[in-house]
């Protein structure tokens, strides 16, 4: 095999990791400072997508007037999400988060189901047919603008969580909740905006996604469980090691379907997850066990 | 005492009239219902025994029901094997599995074994669709044979009418729910709930809860992998649609709104969510919104279930005269 | 005439958190029949070492022996079913189960009836099932809470929760028991009440172990004190002698105002 296959299914692998990323990411914040597990984060991103669908091809909008409006929407809902459903649960029972936002998750993946019918929808738009070509090498355009949004959107986390001050509280409540506390942090602020930012970082991923696979209301359901897979392979908490292993995951799913059928590919995640959680329970990159 | 007599009696009764039903109405609309009621109550009697009485949150059912019926299916499909033989191995792989899975993570923490418990289930769908070669991938295995049932005096009984599947799941039902209501009712359901109440509290009084938890998980796979056999050659076909998550959804919405931890709570429940949505013509995609907003408001509202909330009503009564004068 | 043997034995034992020191190898032995009083400041080391010595949390370094049985680094139910038990400070009970379910639960896994016979309802179950109900109710009638039985162990006060622990504690005939805090935010009448309680169950021939801080119910109560400080023993000896002890004072108070008060007594 050439140079540039590898090198193509690297960069493929890259851009779907940091898809990957931005979704694990905003799940792992939420874990980390409310001790919640979101089953209905994949729900957002389908509904990112779906929204950027729909304001394409009804609205007319263009490819960044549409991300942003996605983007504010889904922060938007994040803060309501907040507010309606999670500020009662206060972390005390993983049990209760759990099959709350699986409640959640069903009343909007059924919901859209009932509204839009499974039938996948594809978003033909200026960029669908663009490319970037080097060589061999073959980049759409969507995916090129996929990655760029996904590392802007890793610039703009990384300002917010360490050069903010309630970004650096979020940082200080999932290390040591207690501690945290102790030193007079607002925990209901700090969740709140924490759910904000990562059900926008969902929603922005699935808007970013859109034009680059079909949009359709399950689309959600099979990435939320990667994503899951994806913080405890990184480390429960823990951001940084969730965007790591997001684009590891991304780069070896890639090469995987490169190189065997396409068998199991998507099994990868779940027998790497069950796999450290068998022999490094604090993840790759550890924090302080959650599990 | 009266109280324990009428239960049982009532229970009588009402087994016996379902197993009558065939003979009042031929109807085979009721005998489907019959049948799914069977299966789906004993795949959440299961499930509430792990997470009800023994506080384990898991997603690993739907897991064990297809283990059991895709093993029934190859063993008989291809090794020959008699439906009877291979519906008991593919209950018997399912509880080993169930042991595997539990012993691994609960060693962790209830956490890991809720997460592997999902991921289970998930490995066994992506299992069931890609690996062609094991499993005949997303067309499944279909055409399963007509089971037949030797019976005394050389006779047999071949299950081809649609009252014979009814009869099967039923009595497997009654059996399942009887060895469920053996274990409860006796100290082992004590232990389990001990442990499901305050974990530390009976690890201080010698109770290991490893071994219990272990208990559980074994026989809720063990019933949910036989009747995932049976179930599968009623429906003459096993395809990869048998780990759907919809089955873990519906199993949870019965144990949520029976009542974690009350056996008929959860029994009664089953019979009237397998009738209900199918009396009110609701869509799949309508009946699981209203499922999912029923969870919801259960999480937010009745944390405990309808077993807490009996609770507090007995802890009222208590408190009501004042025994001791202070 | 022998020294009586030593019923707990520990030995070095030591427990780190973070770098923290909180058990510094920690030896000393209990002998079979006394009431040991365990007293120090807060984080001291009191209740992890206990917390080690039951098996609730895992020790750095360390034994300890029961009867010359050793239990080291074995998990709580071992333990417990070798004849060390315990009650929590967060005073644990089964809040939805009555008493006597409570208590009943608290002997089931120390009888030696096995799954099987437990399933059959077999008589070995039944003959034990009738013992632990007469045992129920006979701690129940030591610790004055007959009327409760049937109760939901909900309703009860603070200080009778307290109660329904210590008689849980003792149903399987344990030969140690470890009480953590019996006594705090109780009122006084319930504190007399406690201590005749476990006078009465020190006399049927268990040993006890209390932690505690309220300083004079240690002193009126044990006829034996152990002072930890900083994870370390700091002092062990009748309670007279505790009661004065320089180093004692000093943990407690501070080593200034220790000084002060011992150059105002002179």
């Amino acid at each position: 095999m050439d140079l540039s296959f590898y090198i193509q299914l690297l960069l493929n692998g890259i851009v779907i990791g940091v898809i990957y990323a931005l979704v694990a990411m905003g799940l792992s914040l939420i874990f980390g400072v409310l001790e919640i597990v979101n089953f209905a984060h994949g729900e957002f991103y389908m509904l990112g997508a779906m929204l950027a669908y729909f304001l394409t091809l009804n609205a007319g909008l263009g490819y960044w007037p549409t991300i942003l409006m996605v983007t504010a929407v889904a922060v938007s809902l994040g803060f309501i999400l907040y507010e309606a459903l999670l500020v009662s649960l206060r972390g005390e029972s993983f049990e209760r988060s759990i099959l709350l936002t699986l409640g959640l998750s069903m009343v909007l993946q059924n919901g859209a189901v009932f509204l839009f019918t499974t039938t996948p929808k594809m978003m033909v738009s200026s960029l669908s047919y663009s490319n970037i070509i080097a060589g061999e090498l073959r980049l759409p355009l969507s995916r090129l603008f996929a990655l760029a949004l996904g590392l802007a959107a890793f610039g703009a986390l990384y300002m917010i969580l360490y050069h903010t001050r309630v970004g650096k509280a979020m940082r200080g409540v999932a290390q040591n909740r207690d501690a945290a506390l102790m030193v007079g942090i607002d925990p209901r602020a700090v969740s709140r905006l924490a759910v904000a930012i990562g059900i926008g970082l969902s929603g922005l991923a699935g808007a970013a996604l859109a034009p680059v696979y079909a949009v359709h209301p399950l689309m959600g359901f099979s990435f939320v469980f990667k994503a899951f897979a994806i913080i405890i392979i990184g480390g429960l908490g823990n951001i940084s090691g969730a965007a790591i292993a997001a684009v590891g995951l991304g780069i070896l799913e890639s090469l995987a379907a490169g190189f065997l059928p396409l068998v199991m590919v998507d099994a990868l995640a779940f027998i790497s997850m069950i796999a450290i959680l068998l022999l490094r329970p604090q993840g790759l990159f550890g924090r302080g066990v959650r599990v | 005492m009266t109280s324990g007599w009428l239960r049982a009696l009532s229970v009588l009764l009402s087994v016996a009239t379902l197993f009558a039903i065939p003979k009042l109405t031929g109807n085979e609309y009721v005998l489907a219902l019959g049948v799914s009621f069977a299966t789906f109550s004993v795949l959440s009697g299961g499930l509430n025994l792990v997470y009800g009485y023994t506080g384990l949150l898991s997603f690993a059912q739907v897991g064990f029901f297809g283990i059991g019926g895709y093993t029934a299916a190859l063993l008989v499909m291809e090794q020959n094997w008699s439906l009877w033989a291979g519906v008991a191995a593919g209950g018997a792989l399912a509880a080993l599995v169930g042991l595997v899975i539990g012993y691994s993570s609960l060693r962790l923490s209830r956490h890991a074994f809720a997460i592997v418990s999902l991921s289970f289930a998930l490995l066994c769908m992506i299992v069931a669709r890609d690996w062609v070669s094991l499993t005949r991938g997303a067309m499944g295995i279909p055409g399963l044979p007509i089971p037949t049932m030797s019976l005394p005096a050389g006779m047999h009984w071949r299950f081809v009418q649609p009252s014979d599947f009814y009869y099967l799941l039923l009595s497997f039902a009654v059996v399942a729910h009887a060895t469920i209501y053996l274990v409860v009712s006796s100290r082992l359901g004590r232990a389990m709930r001990a442990i499901k109440l305050n974990e530390a509290l009976a690890q201080s009084q010698g109770i290991n809860p490893l071994s219990y938890k272990l208990l559980a998980i074994a026989l809720s796979a063990l019933l949910a992998g036989i009747v995932g056999g049976l179930f599968v050659f009623y429906l003459t076909i096993v395809d990869p649609s048998i780990f759907d998550f919809y089955y873990t959804e519906t199993m949870l919405i019965m144990v949520i709104i029976g009542g974690p931890g009350s056996f008929w709570g959860v029994l009664l429940s089953s019979a009237v969510l397998t009738v209900l949505p199918d009396l009110l013509r609701f869509t799949t995609d309508l009946r699981m919104v209203l499922y999912g907003a029923v969870l919801i408001v259960a999480m937010l509202l009745f944390p405990g279930g309808l077993g807490a909330w009996l609770q507090r009503r007995r802890v009222a009564r208590w408190r009501r005269p004042r025994l001791v004068p202070r | 005439m022998t020294a009586p043997a030593a019923l707990l034995e520990v030995r070095g034992l030591s427990k780190r958190y973070l770098g923290l020191t909180a058990v510094d190898h920690l030896s000393f032995e209990i002998e079979a029949g006394a009431v040991v009083g365990l007293i120090g400041p807060n984080g001291s080391g009191k209740s992890t070492s206990i917390d080690c010595i039951s098996g609730f949390q895992p020790a750095d370094g360390g034994q300890w022996f029961l009867d010359g049985h050793e239990l080291t680094g074995l998990p709580p139910h071992r333990i417990a079913r070798a004849g060390l038990t315990r009650t929590f400070q967060t005073v644990r009970a089964y809040e939805h189960l009555t008493l006597l379910e409570n208590l009943c639960i608290a002997v089931q896994e120390n009888d030696g009836v096995g799954w099987l016979q437990a399933l059959r309802r077999s008589s070995p179950l039944r003959r034990s099932e009738a013992a632990a109900l007469a045992r129920g109710r006979d701690l129940l009638a030591t610790v004055a809470l007959t009327d409760y039985a049937d109760a939901p162990a909900a309703i009860l006060s603070y200080g009778q929760r307290k109660l329904l622990t210590i008689a849980a504690s003792m149903m399987a005939r344990p030969r140690l028991v470890v009480l953590d805090e019996p006594v705090a935010g109780v009122n006084p009448t319930m504190i007399r009440h406690i201590e005749q309680v476990i006078h009465k169950l020190n006399a049927e021939g268990v040993t006890l172990v209390i932690i505690e801080h309220n300083i004079d119910f240690i002193m009126s109560l044990c006829r034996r004190v152990i002072v930890l400080e900083s994870g370390r023993k700091i002092a062990d000896g009748p309670p007279g002698v505790i009661r004065n002890d320089p180093r004692v004072l000093a943990a407690y108070l501070g080593k200034t105002r220790a000084a002060e008060l011992d150059h105002r007594h002179g």
